[in-house]
């Protein structure tokens, strides 16, 4: 029998029908019942539309969106034959506030969606905590606004660099927030230092002491996590930043990447009507996201935590909260590296100038997200967006599931749930 | 040149461009006495269920009194209510637990739930998320799938006639609402509207897309999304446009309605006029550049290191009414313009089809804010402003602009 299983706590709606043979999930489908037609809307649209457009796709990950359109953009002037050298400091800029922007989705997604959808499942004592979340979350997003003047919805990325243009007061407001984050993570969160965390290289070491990272870590063993929610064990990291290793993952092994091979197609959904469609590389369905971020940095911890738990439910939660911490650090380095003399936008040839096509690829917080841009005198002739979620929670039919689906397949439909979640999934972005 | 940019300077500063908030002393005396009236009655009430008490809250996270009322005062300006408000400001406050707030999601990004949770205040994440009584909230309760709408439906039965409906996204009718269903039903977003808004004792529209339609109506409109007041009728209506509506206005709004049991003044968008009453211009940190004459002509280029004023980049701050110049965002942090973009015009209607980026307003076929949403505004709107283009360069767009105008075009 097929059953209907709505699902909030995750970013929009989105159902998903469970086909149950004796008590375990034979297999399942996923709709995604809203659509808003942004892709059509910005069809027609002068070019630079699209920056304030786009981040609206999500009031999650706007930001990422921002950034993939200004990417796109200037990779149309790139093959227009005007290339856009960026100084050093508008780079970092850009990068320190998709960082942030990755890090409060983190944390939301840890103390809102997973601990209280755990805390169900199990019985050792786990405190639901649902504002630590958006306090962490409002303090990055506080640093974000130092630089992109507000959060969400900031559009203060140009083709060309950034419009702020931050002194030292600037940059000591936001080393001041990222501090009280990093404090927050050590004393909340981890229960240890950020440095010496960084420094674990086994999954053993959580026993050493206790914290809300330690209580999710027994969690999810007495669950049996460790042993479900396998998927592909196959990635992909698109995204190129400094933070990254732009890469394809079968297991542990890299190999190259091209963005050019991400195709879509549509999602199936044989009871309902979804707007979503599925990603897919080279034909093929992966896995994206802070696990295969994660892996590709050959991170000593996720590898030690790969080699014993593959890519299950845990390795896939555990990933997430451990880049909270690799980002933290790396965003200190970011900002103690910062030419505020450098200019923060280099001049550009007029927009209407280009006819092109463009790319502009990110990592969002769960993974990949890619922006076509087609661009006739500046104006928008065509716009295809492809994000994270589309990768992850792709729907497909049984003979080719996408890593959620298999995931979720031979599970009690309880645990099912569970491992639903921690691929973070979001609707608004993949119907947008 | 300098007598034209004294003319600006005379038409912005003018008190004409501000709203006129001081109703006289008798007004003032009755509305206290009603607030009063109304905070003793609800003393008198029981919190719904066993909602946290903000007085417990403020001391368990150490939130001195001193504290609080520095904020209780600082919102009673923001409702622009005279100072000696200030401890009924700081009552009502304490009374957000007998408030039941139910909050629906349609078609939206989300973006107004996050701008909300970052809400600023002692601690007003707490305040929103345990103190006001939210009922109902898709992404923020603890309940999910069928129990979600269980809880929804027996929010509505207990609170009949008594609670503020929030909604969040706009409202999409195309291919009869099959662009947006919730629920096990599969109901539209249109009858969801419909049936929950019946027992609101008043809606309040949050955000552009609620208000407006916002990024979805956008041309073509493909999903035909239309805002909440153009489905609801004969309900009390609030609307806090922007993208995303600033979380002191939705606070601002809930705290109005306990004090006085009444929507806010509302101008003819059905906006607040404590908060979109004057214009980002009014206030802008950058206006003494745009009085100067001093402007950033490119990105990056010396005005823009100096701060100047970004009407030429586009800024739609003259026409825009909102009051991000005073709140700012994200705990006050900052705000667009403080990073050296120009406004985009994001609380008024259709601001994606006439505003956006950095179309230039004259030729934007902008019309001055909807049928006199402040006399003045109509008066000195963006007819002017742009025809005139005092001092301010643009003459050529200018003039294509009242070439129009003698046409019977736009104005
Ligand atoms: S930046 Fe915009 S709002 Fe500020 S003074 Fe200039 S035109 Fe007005
Ligand atoms: S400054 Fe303008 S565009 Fe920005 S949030 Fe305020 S009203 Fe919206």
């Amino acid at each position: 029998m097929i059953t209907k299983q709505l699902l909030e706590h995750i970013e929009g709606e989105a159902s998903v029908y469970f086909d149950i043979k004796d008590d375990k999930v034979d297999f399942a489908t996923i709709t995604f019942p809203h659509f808003r037609g942004m892709e059509s809307i910005l069809k027609g649209k002068n070019a630079l539309d699209a920056l304030v457009i786009t981040p609206r796709v999500c009031g999650i990950c706007g930001h990422a969106h921002l950034m993939a359109a200004v990417r796109a953009i200037e990779d149309a002037y790139k093959n227009a034959g005007f290339e856009i050298k960026l100084t050093q400091k508008a780079q970092k800029i850009r990068e320190f506030t998709l960082i942030m922007e990755m890090i409060q989705n983190h944390f939301k997604w840890l103390y809102m969606v997973i601990i209280p959808e755990l805390v169900k499942l199990i019985s050792i004592k786990l405190e639901k905590t649902p504002l630590k979340g958006a306090y962490a979350a409002s303090l990055s997003a506080k640093a974000i606004a130092v630089f992109g003047g507000q959060w969400p919805h900031s559009s203060y990325m140009i083709p060309g660099g950034v419009t702020s243009d931050p002194t030292f007061i600037e940059i000591m407001q936001a080393r001041s927030q990222l501090e009280e984050l990093i404090k927050f993570f050590e004393k909340e969160t981890l229960g240890i230092s950020l440095d010496k965390f960084l420094t674990l290289e086994s999954c053993k070491d959580f026993n050493g002491f206790s914290s809300d990272l330690t209580n999710l870590e027994k969690g999810l063993i007495e669950t049996g996590m460790h042993t479900k929610g396998f998927a592909k064990d196959q990635f992909i990291v698109l995204g190129e930043h400094g933070f990254t290793n732009s890469s394809k993952l079968k297991g542990t092994r890299t190999f190259g990447i091209n963005s050019k091979y991400v195709s879509d197609t549509d999602a199936y959904s044989p009871q309902e009507i979804t707007y979503a469609k599925n990603a897919l590389y080279k034909n093929e369905y992966y896995e994206a996201g802070p696990l295969g971020r994660m892996l590709s940095q050959s991170v000593p911890l996720i590898k030690n935590m790969h080699r014993r738990y593959k890519d299950s439910a845990y390795s896939r939660v555990m990933a997430r909260v451990f880049e909270i911490g690799y980002l933290l650090e790396y965003s200190k380095i970011l900002l103690d590296n910062f030419d505020i003399d450098e200019d923060s936008v280099v001049t550009v040839t007029d927009i209407k100038q280009i006819s092109a096509t463009g790319i502009g690829v990110v990592e969002a917080p769960r993974g990949p997200l890619l922006h076509k841009i087609e661009l006739k005198n500046g104006m928008i002739s065509q716009y295809h967006i492809t994000t994270p979620t589309q990768f992850n929670i792709g729907s497909s039919t049984p003979q080719t599931p996408t890593p959620v689906q298999q995931a979720m397949q031979g599970l009690a439909k309880k645990d099912a749930l569970f491992i639903f979640r921690t691929f973070d999934v979001c609707s608004v972005c993949t119907t947008h | 040149m300098s007598d034209r940019i004294e003319g600006v300077k005379k038409l912005f500063t003018s008190k004409s461009a501000r709203v006129e908030t001081n109703k006289g002393d008798a007004y003032y005396d009755k509305l206290f006495q009603t607030c009063q009236a109304r905070i003793e009655e609800l003393k008198t009430q029981q919190p719904i269920n066993n909602r946290l008490d903000i007085g417990d809250v403020l001391e368990t996270q150490g939130i001195e009194r001193r504290d609080f009322l520095k904020w209780a005062s600082a919102v009673t300006g923001m409702l622009m209510l005279p100072a000696s408000f200030t401890p009924l400001v700081a009552d009502a406050a304490l009374m957000m637990n007998r408030a039941p707030v139910i909050w629906l999601e349609l078609q939206d990004c989300a973006g107004n739930s996050e701008a909300l949770l970052r809400s600023d205040g002692p601690k007003i994440d707490e305040i929103v998320l345990d103190i006001i009584s939210l009922e109902f909230h898709e992404t923020l309760q603890a309940a999910s799938g069928h129990q979600a709408e269980k809880q929804l439906e027996e929010a509505i039965e207990h609170f009949k006639d008594k609670y503020l409906l929030f909604v969040e996204g706009s409202v999409p009718l195309g291919m009869n609402g099959q662009f947006g269903t919730i629920g096990a039903s599969g109901e539209t977003m249109h009858d969801h509207l419909v049936r929950v808004a019946k027992h609101s004792a008043a809606v309040v529209a949050v955000g552009s897309c609620a208000t407006f339609g916002g990024v979805p109506a956008a041309a073509p409109n493909p999903t035909g999304a239309v805002g909440v007041m153009d489905v609801i009728k004969g309900k009390p209506l609030i609307n806090i446009p922007a993208c995303p509506a600033n979380p002191a206005n939705m606070v601002g709004v809930i705290i109005h309605y306990i004090l006085t049991g009444q929507v806010p003044e509302l101008d003819s968008l059905l906006r607040p006029k404590f908060a979109f009453g004057y214009r980002i211009h009014d206030n802008c940190e950058r206006r003494a550049h745009f009085d100067a004459g001093e402007y950033v002509e490119e990105w990056g280029d010396e005005g823009a290191k100096n701060n100047f004023c970004l009407y030429k980049m586009g800024c739609k701050g003259p026409m825009t009414f909102n009051n991000c110049s005073i709140v700012r965002y994200n705990e006050g942090v900052n705000w667009p313009i403080g990073v050296g973009r120009g406004c985009i015009g994001c609380s008024e209607p259709d601001f994606w089809d006439k505003y956006a980026y950095e179309r230039p307003m004259a030729d934007a076929k902008i019309k001055a804010p909807t049928g006199g949403v402040e006399k003045t505004v109509d008066e000195f709107g963006l007819g002017l402003l742009t025809a005139a283009g005092i001092g301010i360069g643009i003459h050529a767009a200018a003039s294509a602009f009242a070439g129009k105008k003698e046409d019977g075009g736009e104005a």
